[in-house]
């Protein structure tokens, strides 16, 4: 007796249930026909064998029950009897079924977006074997990275080898690029160039992460034993479906990156996105060709060329601490054996102070987790309120209509209908309702889900993130929506059948007077009203931190500045080319000339770009380890473009080249701070330490420039120069145009230019200034956005929630306004009892909401700029639209009771 | 057990003359005798053999038999009946053989039970 095949049977019997129903009654009617024909032929006439037969079957109707019971559906019967009670039941009162399911779709649809947000970002692991194995070096401390001896966050290739070699704590190691490098290629001998993502990983990278190729192979340590001479690479899943639309001849084409054709030698399997969550590259490209890509990089073999993350997968049974303590006597006798090692005094401080610290890679490597874990987080606890509020809206609805039912429950309870089952039937009732919020909230939530990721997306590819539906977030959002009518199902229920049944029989009205007062439905609105205060403030506090931070005053003005990167590799110029900067200033010179162009002018950065630090050396001043100091390397005409006023001294100008004395310009606060006392002009200094590996620079200072944000916002004044590519060679373009008129047309006149003066340069990246400065808030709009809308949202259904429990206390009452109305009460005095009731449920919700709001703001202070988490206008804001929205919401049911005739309601008591 | 759980109490309440509890057994053994049967050959066969002492509510062997065709113990198959109308003819299957092991010896034992306590009164 196989258990398998007792289901198999019984769902068989579900399944065709009404053929085993009508073979069960042939069967009994059979029996019962030939008891009959036995009886006649025995002797008895018709009528007496017809009964006998009937009274030696039973009771043909119990038996069938019986027999159908035996199948053990009742219950799966009984629920669907439930469920389409609920829904006609639904049916019958479409407007509050519309509401009550338009909020819950809400609710439970931003919830499942938030989630699967927060899924993908910080819950998830890497779609590799056995991440829960994975260990990193390195923290992702982006603080603690500098130029200074004994990083502990990035490690040379030379490190890794060694490493590799001497550890004794992980099964595989591997390596990969801590940048993804944008570059241009050709595919196949195509003549257009193609953006492509390149990341180059060690060998050993797939094998460590235990991911098999879909198609062709991955890369293997072969493929990294030898410098320069492995040109092949893996790509993407997305890369083939976009480049070659997914053609099965994949391995028979080619990628060009500079002077190097790289032959296709496998596919990725589609789920495989590297290590970085919300980072896809196209391609992956074997360590031993990095000096290639960009082309002519050419310096990954350094010993202190730090700019690798290595990741191992740990042997079993080595704890995290065992891992540690190997790692760290490791990392300081690699570092000591390379030879050229500058051990100063200084260095020796840091490599005893440097510890290297192992983190689990289960989820992956992700800017994005460092930059949304707190946005998503207060995201969620908005979207939670909401879904409260909601439920609680329903609640009272359930409330109102389960009064109005009490007759039929009585009626029914009187009849012997048991308490359980009467609740067990109200609350299928509400669970079909949460279950149809559910569906509706998944469709929302999708179309939430592309929003969110377009708010998130710079450029016009959106951020490779997956966040599509999955079991985890099925299962959460089953969970909520289950959660959910339970939470404003259960209370109706057990209120609804708990019933006087006398007294609720007797009358279908006056009887429930008594539920006239309801506390219950008042607790409810006033903690609507409470919970829509707080996600108010909330609300009014981020809005106040989103214009604050576009106010400001970015040291340049970011108005009618386009920008753009032309990638210069795609020329395939070797180092200090001296082509290169004569294309550079040529394109300047062309586009500077165009009319609606007032300048234009390449730089290594802008805005919330990165930066390229080190520490600086000046003559007479202690050398400052701490003050890093950032450059960029730009054209004559910048400080025209951005319209940077120069404090003092001059601009670069054609008199600086790559054969005259090395000028800078320098930040009035680097001025301030850095240089001696008095003018800066004609200074010099140097730019990195001696304790660094590279040849430091000369530089003589001739013009201070006013500080500018650099890196984001909410910094505080930084330490910047500015270098001539003339004779500071940078090899990436960014390219800003100041421009008057329509930026379109401006746009696409640059880019003929730019293509007029060399038709191979790729341009990406087309945007402007203003653009990027509001990129760099991001998080910011987003959260001021989205915890205004839920707000507003949560304030509406509060008002619904008011509006109902008093239309309804107005309806129940009429007879004791009527009576009260013919006594003498004015109409003014009838409206004016309704609004204070009104009054006094916001007022104590108010009362709630407030302190519960002062130290929420204070647990989201760190997301706030320029307004304490306490701030007094945002809260009298908030208390200012809820008073508003209550008036508002009991403004129609206090009318309705200042019309009502006495006389029509007397008559109906 | 599984057949004295599965029975459910109420069912047979009242009117069933049989010992609670035999209904299966009973359907069982007529099955390994006689072979393929189908309902009223089953209740007449049960009748006859105990020399028209058992008297089945014959409605009830139904759902017995349903409750036996889910644990896999009978097979139904229709056929045609020697006055040529369309019936229903269970047989006996591999685990229903064995399950009559079970109900036999459980049946022994309680009768021995029953009778070592009549016995030695």
């Amino acid at each position: 007796m196989s258990l398998t095949g007792e289901l198999r049977r019984r769902l068989q019997m579900l399944f065709h249930r009404g053929r085993f129903q009508q073979e069960l009654d042939e069967e009994m009617r059979l029996h019962v026909e030939l008891r009959r024909e036995q009886q006649m032929a025995a002797g008895a006439d018709a009528e007496a064998a017809r009964r006998a037969a009937l009274r030696r079957f039973g009771n043909t109707a119990r038996i069938r029950e019986e027999s159908q019971r035996a199948w053990g559906w009742e219950w799966l019967e009984t629920l669907l009897q439930d469920a389409g009670y609920g829904m006609r039941a639904m049916l019958r009162t479409p407007a509050v079924t519309a509401v009550a399911l338009l909020s819950l779709a809400l609710g439970i649809g931003a919830n499942t977006a938030i989630f699967s947000f927060l899924n993908a970002v910080m819950l998830r692991t890497l779609p590799v074997k056995d991440p829960q194995q994975l260990v990193k070096l390195g923290a992702e401390n982006w603080d603690g990275i500098t130029d200074s001896f004994a990083c502990t966050e990035l490690y040379s290739y030379p490190f890794y080898r060694e490493f590799q070699r001497n550890n004794a704590v992980f099964s595989d190691t591997a390596a990969w690029f801590s940048i993804i490098n944008d570059v241009h290629g050709f595919l196949d001998d195509r003549s257009e160039p193609e953006p492509i993502q390149v990341l180059t990983v060690s060998g050993t990278y797939f094998q460590t992460l235990g991911v098999e190729a879909q198609l062709g192979r991955m890369l293997d340590e072969a493929d990294d034993s030898s410098e320069g001479d492995h040109p092949v690479v893996v790509i993407s899943d997305r890369f083939w479906k976009r480049e070659l639309g997914r053609d099965p001849g994949v391995l028979h084409h080619t990628i060009k990156l500079g002077d190097v054709v790289y032959q296709i030698v496998g596919v990725a399997p589609a789920e495989f996105f590297g290590t970085k969550v919300g980072q896809l590259p196209d391609a992956w490209a074997p360590l031993s060709m990095a000096g290639l890509i960009p082309p002519h990089w050419g310096q990954y073999k350094g010993d202190f060329s730090e700019s690798l993350y290595i990741a191992g997968r740990l042997k079993p049974g080595v704890s995290m601490a065992q891992a540690t303590a190997n790692v760290n006597v490791l990392f300081r006798s690699i570092l000591l054996s390379f030879p050229d090692a500058l051990l100063t005094k200084q260095n020796l401080v840091n490599l005893n102070r440097a510890h290297v610290q192992l983190e689990s890679m289960a989820r992956g490597l992700s800017d994005l987790r460092h930059e949304y874990s707190e946005p998503l987080f207060v995201l969620m606890a908005i979207v939670a309120l909401v879904l409260l509020i909601a439920c609680a809206n329903i609640a009272n609805l359930l409330l109102a209509r389960s009064t109005a039912r009490a007759r039929e429950l009585a009626l029914r309870q009187a009849l012997g209908a048991g308490r359980m089952r009467m609740i067990r039937q109200l609350l299928t009732e509400s669970m079909v309702l949460a279950l149809a919020g559910g569906a509706l909230g998944i469709g929302f939530a999708a179309a939430a889900n592309r929003i969110l990721l377009r708010m998130i997306s710079q450029g016009a590819e959106t951020v490779p993130l997956d966040v599509s539906l999955n079991l985890r977030l099925l299962a959460f959002t089953c969970a909520i929506t289950i959660g959910t009518a339970l939470l404003f199902g259960t209370l109706p229920a057990l209120r609804a059948t708990r019933l006087d049944l006398m007294e609720s029989l007797k009358s279908g009205r006056g009887a429930t007077a008594g539920a006239g007062r309801t506390p219950l439905a008042r607790i409810l609105v006033v903690s609507q009203v409470a919970i829509s205060l707080l996600l108010m403030v909330g609300a009014c506090l981020f809005q106040r931190t989103l214009i604050n931070l576009s106010h400001v005053n970015t040291g340049f003005n970011p108005d009618h500045v386009l920008t753009l990167s032309i990638d210069s590799d795609a020329k395939n110029f070797k180092d200090n080319d001296p082509r290169e900067n004569a294309l550079f200033q040529q394109i300047e010179t062309r586009v500077g000339a165009l009319p609606g162009v007032e300048a234009a002018s390449f730089s290594a950065f802008t805005f919330n770009q990165g930066s390229w630090n080190t520490t600086i050396v000046v003559p007479e001043m202690p050398l400052r380890r701490d003050a890093d100091v950032m450059h960029n390397i730009i054209g004559n005409d910048y400080f025209r473009v951005m319209q940077i006023p120069l404090i003092a001294g001059r601009s670069f100008g054609p008199q600086d080249t790559a054969t005259s004395q090395h000028v800078a310009i320098i930040s009035e606060h680097m001025a301030r701070t850095l240089f001696p006392a008095g003018s800066p002009i004609g200074r010099t200094y140097t730019i990195g330490s001696p304790d660094d590996g590279d040849t430091p620079l000369q530089e003589q200072v001739i013009g201070v420039a006013q500080d500018v944000k650099f890196g984001g916002l909410t910094e505080p004044p930084r330490y910047i120069d500015y270098l001539p590519y003339t004779q500071r060679e940078w090899g990436y373009g960014d390219f800003e145009v100041r421009y008057t008129g329509d930026l379109g047309a401006i746009s696409k006149e640059v880019q003929e230019a730019i293509h007029d003066v060399d038709r191979s340069l790729p341009i990406s990246d087309v945007s402007t200034m203003s653009e990027q400065v509001n990129h760099s808030f991001t998080n910011e709009t987003i959260i001021a956005e989205l915890s205004a809308f839920f707000a507003l949202v949560a304030v509406f259904l509060s008002c619904i929630g008011i509006y109902g429990v008093m239309s309804y206390l107005v309806g129940r009452r009429t007879g004791e306004i009527g009576i009260r109305m013919a006594l003498g009460a004015g109409r003014a005095a009838v409206a004016w009892q309704v609004m204070r009731e009104i009054a006094v449920l916001v007022a104590a919700g108010i009362a709630i909401g407030l302190p519960a709001a002062l130290a929420g703001g204070r647990l989201v202070g760190g997301m706030l700029y320029g307004v304490s988490g306490t701030d007094p206008v945002s809260e009298a804001a908030a208390v200012a639209v809820l008073i508003a929205a209550g008036l508002l919401a009991g403004y129609l049911p206090a009318r309705k009771a200042s019309r009502i005739d006495p006389l029509t309601a007397l008559r109906c008591e | 057990m599984a057949a004295l759980i599965r029975r459910n109490a109420a069912a047979d309440r009242g009117r069933d003359e049989i010992p609670p509890g035999t209904l299966y057994l009973l359907i069982l053994k007529t099955l390994a005798v006689r072979g393929r049967l189908h309902g009223y050959e089953i209740a007449e066969s049960i009748l006859s053999c105990s020399d028209e002492v058992l008297q089945v509510e014959e409605g009830s062997l139904y759902p017995a038999l349903q409750r036996m065709l889910i644990q896999g113990w009978v097979q139904a198959e229709w056929g045609v009946t020697t006055g040529n109308r369309r019936a229903r003819y269970y047989t006996l299957t591999g685990a229903g053989k064995k399950q009559l092991g079970i109900e036999i010896s459980q049946f022994e034992r309680v009768m021995g039970a029953i009778s070592r306590v009549l016995e030695t009164a």
